[in-house]
């Protein structure tokens, strides 16, 4: 730990106020009164919290769900460009690197709404506008006729390359997964890259952090491959970088779930999981499974955050835990939308 | 610092013998002392500018941390306090 930075970093600045925002993200309580709302009264109460700005100025436009949903969406962008805004030296590489994260989210919005022939306005509105895609990109790709203009358009970007190479095994078989993953693996690829983890100070927290994200994407992966049924090899999915699984051991441990839950429960993420690893073995859903994995990342990054205190750790585990949340809304407000009873509802939610 | 202050003590009667007459040698320990007081609001700043940031960070996200955020950030400052009374034990 340094206490000072060598690089200009301001950890302690950005922590501090990470660590605000962090113990306003909602807790239980707050989703046990959410979960009895109707969406209406979703929006209001979230007048209340720390989503008001957001409703207030969207508050005129929109109503009900579609208004709870922009304002979500708004909110995590602003929360992360804060971020950008706060952060200074290798910090901010750090942070701007993994929220490159949005851009490979944004890719795949588009990539999806093509595909399912979406109206451009409802692509949009799903864009998150964090990354580093800019306005003009983002207009034009929501604007594509087809999956092949859009990945025409990205051809610049990070993930050009990379969809051009998965655009023949798209046309192939007529699925989006070898598109998706192949955004999803060039932001792996890149993340780490150029990234010295034994003498930098500050990057290897970061790569920690990292190592555990890919790690538990690689099993959920790995998982929807084997539920899936069909005939795609999980190597071919397998995301480089993890310290807990090597390619071809993966594919032999997907088959085995009592297996694949002790070997996690072996491993460094153990302590952190264990809770989420007994839901693991309870559930028989696929995602339950999910779920439990998302919960246990969330108890390992906070885990990470106080071992590393001055680090990219916490802020990492909040651009984690403020997704997290924003997901748990939207789908409270979803559900109730649909009416699913309290109880689908809470199953369908991530918590700690 | 108090190897600081053994280690003030044990050098002054040396050169007390061996190379400066008695006036002299009182200066150099009081100058030795000053040094140490110097060293330690050295110490104290570094440490304040970690703390001064994050609490700033924290008051910048809800005014109410601003008596907290002060009071830590100078508490480092007790460090330069203890230091100064270095001086009163050597003069």
């Amino acid at each position: 730990m340094n206490v000072i930075s060598r690089d200009a970093s301001n950890y302690s600045y950005v922590n501090a106020r990470v660590r605000s925002r962090w113990a306003a993200l909602f807790g239980e309580e707050e989703y046990d009164k959410l979960t009895r709302m109707g969406p209406s009264e979703i929006a209001r109460f979230m007048e209340e919290t720390e989503y008001g700005p957001e409703i207030n100025a969207l508050g005129s436009r929109y109503t009900g769900v579609d208004l709870v949903e922009y304002a979500l969406n708004r909110n995590l962008a602003r929360h992360f460009e804060d971020l950008l805004e706060w952060s200074q030296g290798t910090l901010y590489d750090l942070i701007s690197r993994y929220l490159r994260k949005f851009d490979a989210w944004n890719a795949k919005t588009a990539l999806r709404g093509v595909y399912s022939e979406t109206e451009s306005t409802v692509i949009e509105d799903d864009f998150i506008h964090a990354g580093e895609f800019g306005e003009r990109l983002l207009t034009r790709l929501q604007e594509c006729a087809a999956v092949e203009e859009v990945v025409e358009t990205l051809e610049g970007t990070l993930f050009g390359a990379s969809l051009q190479d998965a655009l023949d095994d798209y046309e192939e078989t007529g699925s989006l997964v070898p598109l998706e993953n192949a955004v999803d693996r060039t932001f792996y690829d890149n993340l780490l890259r150029g990234l010295n983890a034994t003498t930098e100070s500050g990057t290897r927290e970061f790569v920690k952090f990292l190592q555990a994200e890919v790690d538990f994407r690689n099993v959920r992966n790995a998982f929807r491959i084997a539920r899936s049924g069909g005939e795609m090899d999980p190597a071919d999915y397998y995301i480089e970088g993890g310290r807990l699984f090597e390619a071809n051991e993966l594919a032999s441990l997907v088959g085995n779930r009592d297996e694949l839950v002790a070997r996690l429960r072996d491993s460094r993420y153990g302590d952190e999981v264990g809770p989420a690893l007994e839901t693991l073995e309870s559930t028989e859903s696929l995602i339950g499974f999910e779920h439990a994995l998302d919960a246990a990342l969330l108890g390992y990054a906070d885990h990470l955050s106080h071992v590393f205190p001055l680090s990219v750790c916490p802020v990492l585990a909040f651009v984690l835990a403020k997704e997290r949340e924003v997901d748990n809304i939207r789908a409270i407000a979803r559900g109730r939308e649909v009416g699913l009873s309290q109880e689908e509802i809470e199953r369908e939610l991530v918590m700690l | 610092m108090l190897e600081f202050i053994a280690f003030v003590n044990a050098i002054a009667p040396l050169l007390n013998d061996v190379l400066l007459p008695a006036e002299l040698s009182g200066n150099i320990q009081i100058g030795l002392a000053a040094l140490g007081v110097g060293v330690a609001a050295l110490g104290a700043g570094i440490a304040e500018g970690g703390i001064g940031a994050a609490a700033v960070g924290a008051i910048a996200e809800d005014s109410d941390f601003f008596g907290i955020g002060l009071l830590f950030t100078v508490l480092p400052e007790t460090l330069v306090i203890l230091a100064i009374v270095v001086i009163f034990l050597v003069q």
